[in-house]
C-alpha cells in the first residue's frame, strides 16, 4: 500500500516537473519580453530629445521605435546570396517538408491521447487494450518523424541564413523573444514525447495510467504553443503589426504576434494538421492492409485504417468553415489581398482547391459505402447511395465552377462576354457556399447510415425517430440550398453572414442527428458483426487518395497563402528585391507543389518502413493489440 | 412504387426524346427555354427530373424482365451528360469547363456502379467477358480494342502535338485585385475606406441603407420601387443624384455598356469580350464602390499587372468626367442593376 501512495506521489511530483518544464521557457524569457520596456529606459539615458515615437501600422497606435527599419534590399551577393538555382524553389521545398513533417507530429500526438482516452474509459478490456496498441502504435511512427521534423527545421533554417540573410535578420531581429522561446519549448516538448513513448510500459496500469494520460495532454499543449508560435511569424508576414510604417518595432511583442490573421490561422491549422495527420495514418493503415498475407492482419488494418479515417474526417468537417473565417478575416483586413486570392490572380489555385477538398469528401463518402459492404444487413442501405452520388455530384459541380473562366477568344466570343448566365450564378461565393453545405451534409448523411448499417432499432420510437431523421435532413438540404438562392438578392454583407445559418444547418445535422442516432440504436438489434478485414480493396485506395489529396492541397494552401504578398517579403513593409519576386505560373506551381508531394510520400514510406522493423522486434507487444474474432469496436458505432 | 416508377420512366423517355429532338433540330431548340435569371436552378432542376425518369426507366425494364445492362447505363448516362452540357446550356459553356465537369461526373458514375460488390460485377462483367475472350465475338472485340485503342491514343498525341494556328486560350482575370489606393484628379482615395459621397440620407449623411431601400427591385423586370422614381421632378437627395448619374451613363456609357446595363451596348460586339455585364451577380454586386470608382477613373489602360491580358478597351474616364460625375455614374449603375455595393461590416 504504501509502495502505491509513494508511487502516486512520484507521478505527480514527476507530472509537476513537466509543467515546469512547460513554464519554464516562458520564465526564462521573461526578461527578453521586457525588452520593450528597457529600451525606453536606455534611451532616456542619452536624453528625452532622442525619443522617437511610431504608429503601429494595424493597431495604430503610438509606440516608442527601438528596432531598426526594414532593410531596403538589393538585388546582389550581400542581400540575397545564391547557388545558381533560384533560391526561393529551395525555400520552398525545405519549407514544405517541414511543414508536412510538422503537422504530422503535432497532430498525430492528439490522436494518441484520444485514442488512449478512450481506451482507459472503455469497460470492455479487450477492446481497451486493442485501443492502447493502436495510440502506441501511432506515436512510434510519429518518434522517427519527429526527428525528421527536427532535421528539416534545422535545413530550413540554414537556407534561410544562407540564401535570405537580411530578411531572415530582420524577421529574428522583431521576433527574437519569441524565436527563443519556441527553441526552448522545443526541448520540453522533445522531452515530454520521449517520456511519455518510453514510458508507456511503466505506466501500463492504474493511477499511472492517468499521469500518462496527462502527460499527452501536455504534450499537445506544447505542440500547439509551438505552432502558434510558429504562426505569429508568417502571420506578421501576411498581416505586419507591431511596427511602423518604416518596419521599426515598436516594443510591444504581443503586438507583433497577435496580428490580423493570427488566429483563424491558428484555428485552420490545427483542423488542418489533425485531417492531415488522420489520412496519412489511414494511408499507412491502407497500405498495411493491402500488403496483409494473414486475415488477422488485414482487420487489424482495416480497423486501424477506419479509426484514422473517422478520426481525420471529423477535423474535416469544419475544416471549410475555419478557412471561411480565414478568408473573411482577410478581405476584412485587406480587399486587395481577398481579391488577389480568390477573384483575381490566384483565383485559379481557389479552383484547384475547391476540386481537391471536392475529392477529400469523395473519398470519405466512398470509404464509408464500402465499409457497409463488410456488415450484413446494411444492403438496405447501399440501393440508395445512387441518390447521395447525384447529391455530392451536383454539389461538387457548384462548387468547383470558376468564376474566372479559361477559354479561347472564340469561346468568349460565343458565349457573348465574361458573364455567363449558368457559371456566372455558380461561380460566386453564394452558390458555393450551398455547394459545399450539400456535400458535408451528404458525407454526414453517409456516416449516419454506416452508422446503423447492420442494426435495426428497437427502441418504442424508432418510426417517429426515423422519420423525424429524415424531415431533419430534408428540411437541412433544402434550407442550405434556399439560403444560396436567396444570398443573390441581399446586400454583400448579410449574403456574407448568410453562411452562419448555411453552417449552422449543416452542423446541426452533425451535433443533433449523430447523437440521436446513437440513442435509436441504443440496445439496436444486431443483423450481423462487422467483418474486420473483408472490406473491399478498393475503400484502401479511398483512403490512399484521401491521403494524397490532403498532401496535396497542404502544399497548395500553403502556396497560394504565401504567393498572396506578392513582391513582399513582408506585406507592405519589406518589399522582396530578388529575382524571384513574381508569382509562378500555375503549371510551375502545380509541378513543385506534386513533387513536395512525391518526396514527402517517399519519405514518410522510410518512416513506416522503420516503424516496421521496430514491430518485427517486439512480437509479443504486437500480438496483444491485434483484433481478435473482430468483436465490435466501440469506436465503430 | 410501381406507380411512381412508371410516371418516372414515362418523364424520363418523354424528356430524353425531347432533348434529343431538339439537338437535331427535329422540334426548335427553345421548345423548353432555359430562362436567363433562373437558369441556374432550371438546370440542377432539368438534370434532376432525367436523373428520376431514368431511374424509373431502368426499374420499369428490370420489373418487365429486360434488365438494362449496368455497364451501359454508366456509359450512357455519362454520355447523357456530355450531350446535355455541350448542347443544352446556351451561351455554350467553354471546354474548359465542360472537361471539368465531364471528369468529376465519370469519377461520379464510377462511384455508382462500384458502390457494392454486386453493382461492381455487374459493371466488369462486359470487360471481364472482352478480356477473357470465351466467345467468337468477344475474340474479335478483343482484337479490335488492341488495334483501335493505340490508335485512338496516337491520334490523341500527334493532334496535341501538332502546330496550331488557333488563338491560345487565356486566363483572363475578371477582377484584378485594386491598389490600395488611388489618385484622381490630385487626390488620393483609400479604396478600403473611402465612400461614395453621394450615397446620402435626406440629411445628406451617408447612409448605406437608405439608398439600399430606394433601388430598383432585382429580377426580370427591374421595377423602380413607388416613390422612388428619380426621373420624378421632385427627386431630392440620393435620388436625383441617381438621375445626375443617369444622364452622365447616357452621355457617355451606354453605347458601350448598353441601355440595360448588361454589356450589350451599340458598340459593344465590335469588341471581344464584350463589356462588362453588370446585371450578372458575378460583377459590380461582388465589389466595393470603390472598387467601380477606380476602374471608370483609369480604365482599360490603367490595369494592373493582375489584368492580364488586358483584354479592356475603357478609356481611362478621369480624363473625360470629374469625381463627382464619376462617383454619380457608379451610384447609378447599382440603382439601375438592384445590386448593392460590397461593405465589409
Amino acid at each position: 500500500m504504501g509502495r502505491v501512495a509513494g508511487k502516486k506521489i512520484f507521478s505527480i511530483m514527476a507530472l509537476c516537473a513537466m509543467v515546469g518544464l512547460l513554464l519554464l521557457p516562458i520564465a526564462v524569457s521573461l526578461p527578453s519580453l521586457a525588452m520593450g520596456a528597457d529600451a525606453p529606459d536606455a534611451v532616456k539615458k542619452e536624453g528625452e530629445a532622442k525619443v522617437e515615437k511610431g504608429r503601429d501600422v494595424y493597431y495604430k497606435t503610438e509606440g516608442i521605435v527601438v528596432g531598426a527599419p526594414a532593410p531596403k534590399t538589393v538585388d546582389g551577393p550581400r542581400d540575397y546570396p545564391r547557388y545558381n538555382f533560384e533560391s526561393r524553389v529551395l525555400l520552398w521545398f525545405a519549407n514544405q517538408q517541414h511543414l508536412y513533417y510538422g503537422s504530422f507530429v503535432l497532430a498525430v500526438p492528439i490522436f494518441c491521447m484520444v485514442i488512449e482516452f478512450m481506451g482507459v474509459v472503455t469497460k470492455d478490456k479487450a477492446m481497451a487494450k486493442r485501443y492502447d496498441q493502436l495510440a502506441y502504435d501511432f506515436i512510434k511512427i510519429s518518434l522517427t518523424a519527429y526527428s525528421l521534423t527536427a532535421i528539416l527545421g534545422g535545413i530550413l533554417i540554414f537556407t534561410f541564413l544562407t540564401l535570405y540573410p537580411a530578411f531572415f535578420g530582420y524577421l529574428s531581429g522583431i521576433f527574437r523573444p519569441v524565436m527563443h522561446i519556441y527553441a526552448l519549448m522545443f526541448v520540453a516538448e522533445s522531452g515530454t514525447l520521449y517520456i511519455y513513448y518510453y514510458g508507456w510500459d511503466k505506466m501500463r496500469d492504474g493511477f499511472l495510467k492517468w499521469i500518462h494520460l496527462s502527460m499527452s495532454v501536455i504534450l499537445n499543449v506544447i505542440g500547439t504553443l509551438l505552432m502558434f508560435l510558429a504562426n505569429s511569424w508568417i502571420g506578421f508576414m501576411m498581416s505586419p503589426a507591431g511596427v511602423d510604417e518604416q518596419g521599426r518595432y515598436l516594443g510591444n511583442i504581443w503586438h507583433v504576434i497577435h496580428t490580423a490573421l493570427w488566429n483563424p490561422l491558428n484555428v485552420h491549422r490545427i483542423l488542418g494538421n489533425m485531417a492531415f495527420g488522420g489520412g496519412v495514418v489511414a494511408a499507412y493503415a491502407a497500405y498495411k492492409f493491402l500488403a496483409s498475407k494473414t486475415d488477422e492482419d488485414r482487420a487489424h488494418y482495416d480497423w486501424m485504417g477506419y479509426i484514422a479515417m473517422a478520426l481525420g474526417v471529423a477535423f474535416l468537417i469544419p475544416l471549410p468553415f475555419a478557412g471561411y473565417w480565414l478568408m473573411r478575416e482577410v478581405y476584412a483586413y485587406r480587399q486587395q489581398m481577398g481579391i488577389t486570392l480568390m477573384g483575381g490572380l490566384l483565383a485559379w489555385l481557389f479552383i484547384i482547391q475547391a476540386t481537391m477538398i471536392g475529392i477529400l469528401f469523395l473519398s470519405t463518402n466512398y470509404y464509408l459505402w464500402q465499409a457497409l459492404g463488410r456488415m450484413r444487413g446494411a444492403e438496405k442501405y447501399q440501393r440508395y447511395i445512387k441518390y447521395l452520388v447525384f447529391i455530392l455530384c451536383c454539389g461538387y459541380l457548384v462548387f468547383i465552377t470558376p468564376h474566372t473562366i479559361v477559354m479561347t477568344p472564340a469561346e468568349l466570343k460565343a458565349m457573348g462576354g465574361q458573364q455567363h448566365p449558368v457559371l456566372g450564378n455558380y461561380g460566386v461565393m453564394s452558390a458555393k457556399n450551398g455547394g459545399i453545405n450539400v456535400i458535408i451534409t451528404t458525407t454526414i448523411l453517409s456516416f449516419v447510415w454506416y452508422m446503423r448499417g447492420n442494426k435495426v432499432s428497437t427502441v418504442s420510437w424508432s418510426k417517429f425517430g426515423n422519420i423525424f431523421m429524415g424531415v431533419f435532413f430534408a428540411c437541412a438540404y433544402v434550407n442550405i440550398i434556399w439560403l444560396a438562392i436567396y444570398g443573390y438578392y441581399i446586400p454583400a454583407n448579410v449574403r456574407v453572414g448568410l453562411s452562419v445559418p448555411q453552417v449552422a444547418t449543416t452542423l446541426s445535422c452533425l451535433f443533433f442527428m449523430f447523437p440521436l442516432n446513437a440513442a435509436m440504436m441504443k440496445g439496436a438489434k444486431q443483423m450481423g458483426a462487422i467483418e474486420w478485414g473483408k472490406i473491399s480493396v478498393r475503400s484502401q485506395y479511398a483512403l490512399i487518395m484521401l491521403a494524397t489529396a490532403f498532401t496535396w492541397m497542404m502544399g497548395l494552401m500553403g502556396y497560394i497563402r504565401s504567393s498572396v504578398r506578392l513582391f513582399w517579403h513582408v506585406n507592405e513593409i519589406m518589399r522582396d528585391n530578388s529575382p524571384w519576386a513574381y508569382t509562378h505560373t500555375v503549371g510551375f506551381a502545380a509541378n513543385m507543389i506534386s513533387f513536395n508531394v512525391l518526396f514527402f510520400w517517399v519519405s514518410i514510406l522510410f518512416v513506416f518502413w522503420l516503424g516496421s522493423l521496430g514491430m518485427k522486434k517486439a512480437p509479443v507487444e504486437a500480438k496483444a493489440g491485434v483484433p481478435g474474432g473482430a468483436p465490435q469496436p466501440a469506436g465503430g458505432h | 412504387m410501381k406507380a411512381l416508377m412508371s410516371v418516372a420512366a414515362l418523364m424520363g423517355a418523354a424528356g430524353i426524346l425531347l432533348l434529343a429532338a431538339m439537338t437535331v433540330g427535329i422540334v426548335p431548340s427553345n421548345t423548353v427555354r432555359l430562362i436567363e435569371g433562373y437558369m441556374p436552378v432550371q438546370v440542377i432542376a432539368e438534370l434532376t427530373l432525367f436523373v428520376a425518369g431514368f431511374t424509373g426507366l431502368s426499374y420499369m425494364m428490370a420489373a418487365m424482365g429486360m434488365p438494362f445492362p449496368r455497364f451501359w447505363q454508366g456509359i450512357l448516362f455519362w454520355a447523357f451528360l456530355l450531350i446535355y452540357l455541350k448542347f443544352r446550356i446556351y451561351p455554350p459553356i467553354p471546354f474548359s469547363v465542360r472537361a471539368m465537369y465531364g471528369t468529376i461526373s465519370l469519377v461520379a458514375i464510377f462511384m455508382w456502379v462500384s458502390a457494392n460488390e454486386e453493382d461492381w460485377k455487374k459493371f466488369k462483367q462486359p470487360i471481364m467477358n472482352v478480356l477473357d475472350a470465351k466467345t467468337g465475338g468477344a475474340k474479335a472485340l478483343r482484337i479490335g480494342y488492341l488495334v483501335i485503342i493505340p490508335i485512338l491514343i496516337g491520334g490523341f498525341s500527334y493532334n496535341a502535338m501538332v502546330p496550331k494556328s488557333e488563338e491560345p486560350i487565356e486566363l483572363r482575370t475578371v477582377h484584378p485585385a485594386p491598389p490600395a489606393s488611388t489618385k484622381v484628379h490630385g487626390k488620393t482615395y483609400t479604396l478600403q475606406t473611402s465612400q461614395n459621397p453621394y450615397r446620402v440620407n435626406p440629411e445628406g449623411k451617408y447612409d448605406q441603407e437608405y439608398s439600399n431601400a430606394n433601388i430598383v427591385e432585382q429580377g426580370m423586370g427591374r421595377l423602380m420601387k413607388p416613390n422612388a422614381n428619380p426621373w420624378d421632378k421632385d427627386a431630392q437627395g440620393y435620388l436625383k443624384y441617381v438621375r445626375e448619374g443617369g444622364e452622365i451613363f447616357y452621355q457617355n456609357c451606354h453605347f458601350c455598356h448598353g441601355d440595360n446595363l448588361n454589356g450589350r451596348g451599340l458598340h459593344a460586339f465590335a469588341f471581344n469580350p464584350i463589356p462588362a455585364n453588370f446585371t450578372d451577380p458575378g460583377t459590380i454586386a461582388q465589389l466595393q464602390e470603390t472598387f467601380i470608382f477606380w476602374r471608370v477613373s483609369k480604365g482599360g489602360i490603367g490595369l494592373p499587372n493582375e489584368g492580364f491580358p488586358w483584354a479592356s478597351v475603357m478609356p481611362p474616364w478621369e480624363q473625360h468626367l470629374t469625381v463627382d460625375e464619376i462617383w454619380k455614374v457608379v451610384l447609378f449603375e447599382y440603382w439601375h442593376t438592384g445590386y448593392y455595393p460590397r461593405t465589409w461590416d
